[in-house]
Parts: structure tokens; sequence; C-alpha cells
């Protein structure tokens, strides 16, 4: 049931008619994890927050620092030092108090992963690494739950949306996990722009309308031009 | 990313009768992208994958026949976030 409150928040996109108040409501009774509040998780935590998605849960094990300030906008130099998802989480609910978000300062891991993502309608990927980000890969397919993958590197990224058991997922194209973490060279705006594209993706999802990037990878190049690759269900 | 170190162009004809010949073919003409995909001992680097007519060549991403007319993609994966 939308309030008052929230016919004049969302009203500007309510009027978009494949949406409408239908759609906003479906956001409401909606439960997104972003995984990893880095560039990637924290422009799509914030889009997703301003939408109106009704809870939002936020995980990652880091804490700020200095060098991430060119490109995670949820954190502030007074937040270096702490948690990443209790600094996006303290701005988030200035920024909406109508929702719901949940920090989780953990550890994604073999272990953990299917428990973490259980029962929400989707998750965002916004790792830094390979390995964790196969690792919400598997546990999504697992779990039934729609991965939409976002990846950056420099002025470059990539964005798809998976739906388990009925599009390719990352194992499909890379059937063994690229090695380990590396620092990778990255400008603010090339994760903001592939995370917005992934909330766009997302808010198509939960409000059941538009094209989704399913079945293809689109890469972005140089933050301009794109290019679509189509991908196919292979063994793994 | 590697279409800029083969100065900018998306779309390269090459001969081969299989994905390993026609990547050499690639890698002799911009040496510069053999350093980008393959490791120190010749290996296709892990974040690389290589289709053909977007099929994955896993686990023969350097023995997969081709013929006339198929197409190579080489994704490099964006670890980013």
């Amino acid at each position: 049931m939308l309030t008052k409150n929230d016919l004049t928040r969302y009203e500007r996109q309510i009027l978009y008619p494949d949406f409408g108040e239908e759609g906003q409501k479906r956001l409401k009774q909606s439960h997104v994890v972003v995984a990893g509040l880095g560039g990637l998780g924290c422009s799509a935590s914030l889009y997703l927050t301003c939408a109106g998605v009704g809870h939002v849960t936020l995980i990652d094990c880091d804490r700020v620092e200095l060098s991430n300030l060119n490109r995670q906008t949820l954190h502030f130099e007074e937040d270096i030092g702490e948690g990443k998802p209790i600094s996006a989480a303290r701005k988030l609910t200035e920024l909406n108090s109508s929702i719901e978000v949940t920090p989780v300062f953990k550890k994604i891991t073999e272990s953990n992963a299917r428990e973490i993502i259980k029962g929400a309608d989707l998750v965002i990927d916004g790792m830094d690494n390979f390995k964790t980000r196969f690792i919400l890969n598997k546990a999504c397919i697992a779990e039934g739950i729609p991965f939409i993958h976002g990846g950056v590197h420099g002025l470059f990224g990539e964005v798809t949306t998976i739906l388990p058991g009925k599009t390719p997922c990352l194992a499909c194209i890379f059937p063994e996990v690229p090695h380990g973490k590396v620092t990778f060279p990255v400008f603010g705006v090339t994760p903001a722009l592939i995370a917005i594209l992934q909330v766009t993706e997302a808010i198509k999802l939960l409000a059941g309308f538009g094209s989704l990037l399913t079945g293809k990878m689109s890469k972005i190049v140089r933050s301009a031009g794109k290019r679509c690759l189509k991908m196919s269900i292979n063994e793994h | 990313m590697l279409q800029k170190l083969a100065g900018g162009q998306e779309v390269i004809e090459v001969t081969g009768t299989t994905t390993g010949e026609c990547l050499e073919d690639l890698e002799s003409r911009f040496p510069v992208i053999k350093q980008m995909i393959r490791d120190n001992r010749g290996q296709l680097r892990r974040y690389c994958s290589v289709l053909v007519n977007s099929e994955s060549t896993h686990p023969k991403e350097l023995t997969t026949p081709v013929k006339d007319g198929d197409q190579i993609d080489i994704v490099v994966f964006f670890g980013g976030g």
C-alpha cells in the first residue's frame, strides 16, 4: 500500500506509463541485497534508495580508506576507518527514512553466501574481486535469485542480468574463476555509470516492465560507446 | 580494451584453422595484445575467455576448430567494483 507521502515522493517516476503506482508498490515490497559498498555499491544503493525499494541490505567487510573517496560516493572524510556498510546505511537512511536499510559488516564466503542472500528479490554485484563475485554468482543460481553483474576497469565497464535457470551466468563464460584481487585503475564516473545501469535493470525487473540485459553482456567502452556481446548458456 | 590495443579496430579478420592459430595471427600483428591476454607461459589469462559464435570454447580455448566466417570474441572480464 502506498502512503500519501509515497505518492508525493515518487510522483515523477509513477508518471512513467509502464511503471505507475503498481510498479511503485512492487518496489516497496522488494528486498535487494547490494554486495559490496565500493564504487558500484555506493551508487547502486543510492539509486535503489531514491527509487523506493522497500528493503536494501548492504554487505561489505572493508573499512573506508582515503583512497576510496574518488569513487565511493556514500563515504566521506569523516567516515575513514568506519565499516563501509555502516557508513553507507547512515547516509541512505537520512536520504529516505521510509525504507529499511540493513548494514551487514561481514565477509561473503562459500559457506555464508546463500544464507546472506536468502529471501532477497535480487542481488546487485558490487564486488571488487573475482573470487567473491563467482561465489555470489553460484549462490544466486542455487537460490534462484536474479543477479545483476557489474564490473569496471579504468574507463571500461560491463553489465549483464542473470536470471537463474533461464539465462547464462558468469560461469558460462568464465568456467574457471580468474585469479585474485588486483588494484585496478578506475575513475569515479565509471562505477557510477555501470551502477546506474544495474539499478535500471533492477527497477525494470522488480516492477515487471521493459526489456532486460539478459543473454548478453553490455560492454561500455571508455564511458561513451557500448557494445553488446551475445552470451550462451554453457556447461560448467 | 583490446580494441584500443588494436589501433581502434573493433573487428579484425584473421586466418587459421583453430582459435589458437587465429589468436597467433592477431598477436603477430598486435604484439601488445599478447601481453594482455597471455601469461608468461603463453597460456590464456584466466580473466580472458574465447567465444566462437558466442559459444564458450572452454576448456579448448586455443584448440577449437574454426571455419571461414566464424566470429571469435576475446572477452576480458572487468573485475573491479
